[in-house]
This record gives structure tokens, C-alpha cells and sequence, in this order.
């Protein structure tokens, strides 16, 4: 592990991030193009056609499909080229006669529909939906690890079948049926004892006076529900893995050195099992991160699969595309962490590279 | 020197749903202080299992351990057998302590080696972490390890084998243990090393005053190390005694046969001895001795030298079938970084030498080599980066896929591991028939049944083995059919890359024997590969010893071992172990 390993996967990861935007934008733009509907969507359906042309102008419609992406490319980068007059927030570095070359925030664009910038959408989007992954994933990791050390602490038992059961019953659960029922159920039916809402999200806004507050209670259900699949998986992988570690010869050379039982398992095998844990933790969190559709969609929780899949209906091209590329940027990130916790974790990782 | 551990009646058995499995069964032993007893026996005689019994570290499930196992230190004398769970764990690691045969996979892989020598230290005697740390270098020093400190914060990985041995000696003697139990403590280390580890171990067994059990498969240690020796057959002791009474007259025909089947490193058998020249087993497991016995006076057993040389220089005469010039093949492995930057290891370093029809061309090393890279690229089941290979006036290098098909049923080869090198799903028919119907050796699908049916014959199986799975075999006779396989396309050249190295030595005599008689009635030509010189000098022909890649020396195999022209010869014949007496 060292810093040309680092650079390496950031160049890889910007490597990845950079094909998708190409890609996306010229499959969208393309779309655009071709269909004359999401102007329209703009606009309304009967505007006359002069401003259509404008509104096409003043989004670049009118170009080639190419110069379209090269615009969204320019609007995205960090360091962008734009004409003299140009009313965007960022340092100014230096103008010629005719160009401004700046440093600024990516910009990505204004919703079709409400004119809003996509950035802000998705930032006001976007710790929603990571507080819920998080949430879950520490909830399905925690109890996952824990059910499946039990159960392979007592192989073969009624615990453990028990626990197989359940974890396998949990795997094939479809999670928005696991949404409706534990809304349905927990909030609704049940409300008396939980007293938790079927509906809710991080913040919830006073309608009077506009104010924000954080509210927990409405994090429960939806992070329980996105939890229970990969808290199944967590909890088989963790008793196969253990019960598989125990068999190895370096645990019998920790009883010969006559450790207890507890410190076997936790300072021995756990350790052992973390290269599988981590891989499968940051696949169900980057799954959850490009937003958890469904569950968020059923508990009215404001996030980016909320967002995403308005984009898609109401073919705001815009957000779809902000949205994607967000994803896109979180999940490259994971995956740095990822590798740096491999290497962390087993010192065999450290020497490849 | 009073008495330490009291073994009566031990016996271990091994239950699934089926049946039970007696492991070991009513074995009686007992060992004083300061004193070391070996425990030879083959795979599968219990010797193990008796180790871990007396650790309790079986599965406490599926086993179940009988007898007493007394242990006695300051006066006070204990059941272990009789303490709880709880119990036991105060003599582990702190009264009795135990190394194990795979260095490799006995260090955990994601800790540093210092701190799991160093658990022990603060689990028994209640060091502070910074006090454990400088014992745990200290006793790196006792067991030379090259700069403690360095070692200390090192993962296994990146030791070497006999280093990792070094670690676990010193995890082993680190809280001062009155018994070490050693389980086959150098089986996969190299013979050079295996020497240092065993100069170590007796060192620190006199100086620290403990007693051993060490546990091995190969005689000529024990009488290096051992006071005393029982010999384990089937989960029984057959055999208990001083070394060296036991060496100079043993009683059981079993020991008979295990001290005979080694091959001789002063004389030649015209076929080894195995374990049933000495003893005859009948269906209940019960044996009796054939009363035969193998006396190097005997001439008649004994191949002749003059026959040999007369043999050798008709063979020297004749065109060679296959000679290789200036082999060379290296592995580059990536480096750190970007990728760019690479080390280059020469596997392969310029090796020439030629091989007669008829020939058997022993090819000795330590693991590393390159022998078995070697192996491969004569077979071209890998590519050299330069040089010729010439078979029978043909250069391979240049011949197509078709032609190369072709050749390679002239070619054969037998691996190492009888286990992973039978594919489990297929029919030990089908196995050997396959290669026949691949280069169409016999018109009909029945001709080829028969003819495998007379390989299976040849190589020592039945008939009715034609229809079982290679699961429902033992090692040696997997190695069997995977010689029968190598028959059946009439090869003349074969390469037996380590083809005994897994077995027992009694098996290994076997198939040493059957691999040596096939010769005889066909006429093939062997290179056999194998780390084990006294293997070697007594099959081959010709010795060519080889080390980090380079041909250090070729020459007759008695002239080889006898007067070594290289160092490294000489090194690798001192470090063998030597039975004392025979």
C-alpha cells in the first residue's frame, strides 16, 4: 500500500467516471434529439414553436449530439472553458477575448421540470439516502455477524437451523413485498407498541414555519426493512466462513497455545472472515447508495432513488443523468476505500498491487 | 529424571452416523523427564491422533477418548483425560506445547508473528505487552532467527518455510513447557533445512531439560533424536523400545519391513524390500512374519556392480533419445507500483544434458529448484524462453499442435499428487482407456477395454477395478492406475515428476519396484524427479542435481553420492538421515 497504489485506483476510478458520463450523455442527448417529447415536457404541450426553438437554444438542443456532450462534459469538469459573458458561480482564472477559463463546482444542469439546479436536487436528496444505507448496513452487519458466529458457534443445532432458516427466508424476500408488510404491520397495525410512522423522512419540515427537523423515528422502519436482505446474507456468509476458518491448522495451533474459546474466535477467525465481510458489505451498501427504489418509494423517504425514478417518469433527462453520475462517483469512491480496507485487514493483500 | 506422562490404554475412535472408526487402539507408553521418544508410522497408524489425544484437541463431537493419560509435575500427578475444558487449557501451550507438520498453514496469516509468539507469554504467565515483546525477541534469537526485531513485525507470508518452523519452535518453548509433542515438525521442509530444524530442536530440548514426543514417518531421524521409539501399525504400538535396541535387532516383522523398504544408500536391492516380503496380514488385520529376512550380505539380493557398469556403458553407446541444450526459463513476477516494474526469477538457467534409451536420469533437488519446471518444459507442457529440445532427431520447439499430439504419446508423465491428478467423476476405466481412444491405439472400443484391463493387471489392480471411482482407493494404488494410465499409449519416455513423494515408505518401495520391472520388460526411459536423493541414487542411472535452476552436477549415481564434485552435493548428502544402524 502506497501512494502510487492510491493514485493508480484513482486514475482508474476516474477512468470509469469519465465513460459514463461520455456514454450517458450521448445516449441521452441522442434521445433528446430524436424525440421531440421531452422539450414539450419543458414546456407544456402547447407552446408554439418559436419558443420551443428558444428553449432548445438556451439548452443547446439545437447542436449536434457530439457538441452536446462536449457541452455537459465542460459544465461537469472542475476546470471548464465557457464564452466571455457567462454568469456562473466559480473563480474566474483567466479570460482571453473571447473565452473564460474557471474553476468551479461541477455543474449539472437544470431540471427540465422545475428549473431547479440538478445539483441542488440531488444534495438535498443525497443525505437521505446515505443515511438510510448507512443505517442499514450497520444494523445488517452487526446483527448479521452476530446470528452467524452464534450459529456457528452451535453447528448443527436448533439455533442454527433456526438461524439458517430465517437468513435463508430473509435472502428471498422481495423488498418492496418486505416494505408494505413491515409498514403495513409495524406502522399501521402495530403502531400502539412501536409507535413508529408507515411513512417519513429524515427531515421532517413544519409546514408552518418551514423549519427542518431530524427525525429519527421515521429511520427505523425503512433502514430495518433495506437491512433484513443483506443482514440473511451477512449472517451465512459469517457462519460458513467461521466454520470453515475453524478447520484451518492455525486455529489448532491457537488451542495447542491453550486461548480460550472467545479470543479464538474473535482475535483468530474473525479477523480472517473480514476480506469476504468487506466485500459483501460494500456491495449491498453500493447497491442501497444508488438508492434503495422500492423502500424509499413505499416510505415516502426522500432520496435518490426517489429522484431517479421521477426523472425517469417525467423524462427529465437532466436529474436522470445528474442522479447516475453521482451514483457512479460514490460507488468508485467505495471501491477505493474498499481495496485501502483490504490491505488494511490482510497483510497478504499489501504486497500485490 | 522422574517420570513426566503416563500413557495407559489409550484409545481414540472416531463415530459418524455409519460407524465408528477406532484411530487408536489401547496404546501404553510412558515418558521421563528430559527425555525424547519417537513415534514412527506410517499415514493412518494413529500417531496423530495420539498427539492430539493427549492435547485434546479433537473434535470432542465425533470423537471419544478412553484410558488415562497421567502427567505428573511437582509431585502432583493429573488425569488429563479427566479435567474439564477449562482444565486443559492450563496445560496447553504452557505444560505440554506442540508444533505441527505445516508451517505454512500453523501461523495465522493475517497477525504478526511476534504478537502470536508473544499471546502465549501474556495468556500464561501474565507478561505486560512490552515485557512479552522482549522475550518473544529473545526467543526468536534462541531459535536463530536472522533479526528478531525485523522477524517480530513480520507476517508468515513473508517467511520461508524452515523460518516459520523456527516460529513455531519458539511459540512452543516459549512458557518453558516440561513436554513437547513435535507432529511430523520437518515433513515439508527440504532436507537441508530439515537438518537445522532437528540440530535445533535437540539443542533446545537438552538445554531447556523437556521431554519430546516427536512424531515422524522416517526412521532415519529417530535414530538422530530419540531415546526411545514405538512403532505404530494400524493404531497399535507393535513395537516399543530403546532406539537403539530396536534398530540393531527389531522383533515385529513390521519394523523389519519399515527399517528395510527405505532404500539403502550403501547398496543396491535388486527390487526393495517392501512390508509384505516381511509380514502377511490375513482378512481380520491380524499378521504374521514370512520369517524372510534381507541381509546386505546376502549376494543374491544385492545387484551386482560389475553387471551395472557393463549395463551402463552398452547404454552410453547408443544415439540419445532426447537431449535439451541451453534451456532457459524465467517467471517475471510484478512489482509494487504501477505495474511497470517487474523481478525476474530464473526457474530454468541454462540447463544441457542428454538421456539414452533406457536410461533412467534421476533429476535431484530442493523445492524451488526448477526441477519440476524443468519437467515441463521437456514435456512442452510449458514454453521455454530459449533453447532446444531434441527427441528422437526431432526438434519439438519447431513441431505443430498436430505433430506435437502425436509425440506426446511417446512422451508420458506421472505427478506428484495421486489424489488431485484423477478426475473424481470418471471411471478408472474410462481414465485409462481415454488416452488409447485419443490417439486410436487399438481398433475397437473393446480392444481398448481388454488392453486396459491387462494395464490394470500389470500395474498390481484387478480386473473389477475398471469400474470404481479413484475415491475408493488408497494413495498408492491411485498411483497405480495413474501409471497404468501412463502406459496406455505405449509410451517410451517417461518423466515421474515426485510420483513418489506423497506415499509412505512402504508403499513407495512398491511403486518403486513396479516402476523398475515396467522398465525392465519395455525398455523405457526415465527422468525422475524427486527431492529425495536416497530415492534417486538407488533408481537411476544418472544423478543430475540441480540448484536455484542451474545443472550443478551430472554424473553416475554412485559416483555422485560417493564423491560429490560440488558443494551443494555435499550438503544435500550430509543433511539426509542416516539410519545408524541397520
Amino acid at each position: 500500500m502506497n501512494l502510487s497504489y492510491i493514485l493508480k485506483k484513482s486514475l482508474y476510478g476516474l477512468i470509469i467516471i469519465l465513460s459514463v458520463v461520455f456514454t450517458l450523455s450521448f445516449i441521452f442527448f441522442s434521445f433528446i434529439n430524436t424525440d421531440g417529447k421531452a422539450v414539450y415536457e419543458m414546456t407544456g404541450q402547447n407552446t408554439d414553436q418559436k419558443t420551443v426553438d428558444e428553449i432548445k437554444k438556451a439548452y443547446h438542443l439545437d447542436q449536434p449530439v457530439w457538441k452536446q456532450v462536449l457541452y455537459y462534459a465542460n459544465d461537469l469538469s472542475v476546470i471548464s472553458v465557457y464564452p466571455q459573458e457567462i454568469n456562473r458561480r466559480g473563480i474566474k482564472v483567466f479570460t482571453t477575448s473571447q473565452k473564460t477559463w474557471m474553476i468551479k463546482w461541477p455543474y449539472l444542469g437544470k431540471s427540465f421540470q422545475t428549473d431547479r439546479s440538478v445539483g441542488q436536487i440531488i444534495s438535498n436528496a443525497m443525505p437521505g439516502t446515505i443515511v438510510l444505507a448507512v443505517t442499514a448496513i450497520i444494523f445488517a452487519t452487526f446483527i448479521g455477524v452476530l446470528l452467524g458466529m452464534v450459529a456457528a458457534r452451535h453447528q448443527n443445532s436448533f439455533i442454527d437451523r433456526s438461524i439458517i432458516f430465517l437468513a435463508s427466508g430473509g435472502m428471498a424476500l422481495p423488498s418492496f413485498f418486505a416494505a408494505i408488510l413491515i409498514s403495513w404491520l409495524l406502522g399501521y397495525v402495530l403502531h400502539h407498541i412501536t409507535g413508529l410512522p408507515t411513512w417519513g423522512s429524515l427531515y421532517y419540515v413544519d409546514e408552518y414555519t418551514g423549519e427542518k427537523y431530524l427525525s429519527i423515528r421515521n429511520l427505523i422502519l425503512p433502514a430495518f426493512t433495506l437491512g433484513i436482505r443483506p443482514l440473511s446474507v451477512i449472517a451465512q456468509l459469517t457462519r460458513n466462513n467461521v466454520l470453515e476458518i475453524q478447520q484451518m491448522d492455525f486455529i489448532r495451533t491457537a488451542k495447542a497455545k491453550g486461548l480460550p474459546p472467545g479470543k479464538i474466535l474473535f482475535r483468530h477467525t474473525l479477523i480472517n472472515i473480514a476480506n469476504p465481510l468487506i466485500t459483501a458489505i460494500s456491495g449491498w451498501l453500493g447497491g442501497m447508495l444508488a438508492g434503495a427504489v422500492f423502500v424509499e418509494y413505499i416510505f415516502g423517504w426522500q432520496g435518490i432513488g426517489k429522484i431517479l425514478v421521477e426523472g425517469l417518469q417525467k423524462l427529465d433527462y437532466p436529474v436522470v443523468m445528474g442522479s447516475v453520475i453521482t451514483i457512479t462517483c460514490l460507488f468508485v469512491l467505495l471501491n477505493i476505500i474498499v481495496d485501502f480496507l483490504y490491505a488494511v485487514v490482510d497483510p497478504r493483500v499489501r504486497l500485490k498491487g | 529424571m522422574g517420570l513426566l506422562l503416563d500413557i495407559q490404554h489409550l484409545s481414540t475412535s472416531f463415530k459418524n452416523e455409519e460407524r465408528e472408526f477406532v484411530a487408536v487402539d489401547d496404546i501404553s507408553f510412558s515418558l521421563n523427564q528430559g527425555e525424547t521418544i519417537a513415534i514412527v508410522g506410517e499415514s493412518g497408524s494413529g500417531k496423530s491422533v495420539t498427539s492430539l489425544s493427549i492435547m485434546r484437541l479433537l473434535n470432542e463431537k465425533s470423537s471419544r477418548i478412553s484410558g488415562n493419560i497421567l502427567f505428573s509435575r511437582n509431585g502432583h500427578t493429573t488425569d488429563l483425560l479427566k479435567l474439564p475444558e477449562r482444565g486443559i487449557r492450563r496445560f496447553r501451550g504452557k505444560e505440554i506445547s506442540m508444533i505441527f507438520q505445516e508451517p505454512m498453514t500453523s501461523l495465522n496469516p493475517v497477525l504478526k508473528c511476534g504478537e502470536q509468539v508473544s499471546e502465549s507469554l501474556r495468556l500464561h504467565l501474565g507478561m505486560s505487552r512490552q515485557k512479552a515483546k522482549e522475550k518473544t525477541i529473545a526467543l526468536f534469537e534462541k531459535v536463530k532467527l536472522p533479526r528478531p526485531e525485523h522477524i517480530y513485525h513480520s507476517y508468515p507470508h513473508q517467511l520461508s518455510g524452515g523460518q516459520k518452523q523456527r516460529i513455531m519452535i519458539a511459540m512452543a518453548i516459549s512458557c518453558n513447557p516440561s513436554l513437547l509433542i513435535a507432529d511430523e515438525p520437518t515433513t515439508a521442509l527440504d532436507v537441508t533445512v530439515q537438518k537445522n530444524i532437528l540440530e535445533l530442536l535437540k539443542e533446545i530440548q537438552e538445554e531447556y531439560k523437556m521431554s519430546m514426543i516427536f512424531i515422524t514417518h522416517d526412521l532415519g531421524i529417530v535414530s538422530e533424536l530419540a531415546h526411545q521409539v514405538a512403532i505404530m501399525y494400524k493404531g497399535k504400538i507393535v513395537e516399543a523400545g530403546k532406539v537403539k535396541d530396536i534398530f540393531s535387532a527389531p522383533q515385529h516383522p513390521y519394523t523389519k519391513g519399515l527399517l528395510a523398504c527405505k532404500p539403502n544408500l550403501e547398496v543396491r536391492w535388486k527390487s526393495l524390500p517392501t512390508i509384505h516380503d516381511f509380514m502377511k496380514e490375513d482378512e481380520k488385520g491380524g499378521f504374521s512374519s514370512t520369517g524372510r529376512s534381507f541381509s546386505i550380505q546376502d549376494k543374491s539380493l544385492i545387484e551386482d556392480t560389475t553387471e551395472r557398469e557393463k549395463r551402463l556403458e552398452d547404454l552410453y553407446k547408443k544415439e540419445p533419445l532426447l537431449t535439451i541444450k541451453n534451456i532457459h526459463k524465467t517467471f517475471s513476477i510484478r512489482g509494487r507500483g504501477w505495474g511497470l516494474s517487474s523481478t525476474k526469477i530464473h526457474a530454468v538457467d541454462d540447463v544441457s544434458f542428454s538421456v539414452y534409451p533406457g536410461e533412467t536420469l534421476g533429476l535431484v533437488g530442493e523445492s524451488g529448484c526448477g526441477k519440476s519446471t524443468l519437467g515441463k518444459i521437456i514435456l512442452r507442457l510449458l514454453e521455454p524462453n530459449s533453447g532446444e529440445i531434441e527427441y528422437g532427431g526431432r526438434n519439438l520447439r519447431n513441431l505443430g499442435t498436430k505433430d506435437m499430439r502425436l509425440m506426446r504419446k511417446k512422451m508420458q508423465v506421472i505427478f506428484q499428487d495421486p489424489y488431485s491428478s484423477l478426475n473424481p467423476i470418471k471411471r478408472i476405466g474410462e481414465a485409462i482407456s481415454e488416452p488409447m481412444m485419443v490417439h486410436k491405439i487399438y481398433p475397437s472400443k473393446n480392444a481398448c477395454k481388454n488392453a486396459t484391463i491387462e494395464l490394470l493387471e500389470k500395474v498390481g489392480l484387478k480386473p473389477e477395478h475398471y469400474h470404481c471411482y479413484p475415491h475408493e482407493f488408497s494413495g498408492g494404488q491411485r498411483q497405480r492406475i495413474v501409471i497404468a494410465r501412463a502406459l496406455s499409449v505405449q509410451p517410451e519416455f517417461i518423466v515421474c515428476d515426485e510420483c513418489v513423494s506423497a506415499l509412505d515408505v512402504s508403499v513407495q518401495a512398491q511403486i518403486i519396484n513396479l516402476l523398475q520391472e515396467l522398465k525392465k520388460q519395455h525398455g523405457f526411459s526415465y527422468i525422475f524427479i524427486s527431492h529425495d536423493l536416497g530415492v534417486v541414487k538407488y533408481f537411476s542411472d544418472r544423478i543430475a542435481v540441480m540448484h536455484q535452476g542451474k545443472i550443478v552436477e551430472i554424473g553416475e549415481a554412485d559416483q555422485v553420492y560417493h564423491s560429490p564434485a560440488s558443494e551443494y552435493t555435499r550438503l544435500l548428502i550430509d543433511a539426509i538421515p542416516k539410519l545408524v544402524a541397520v
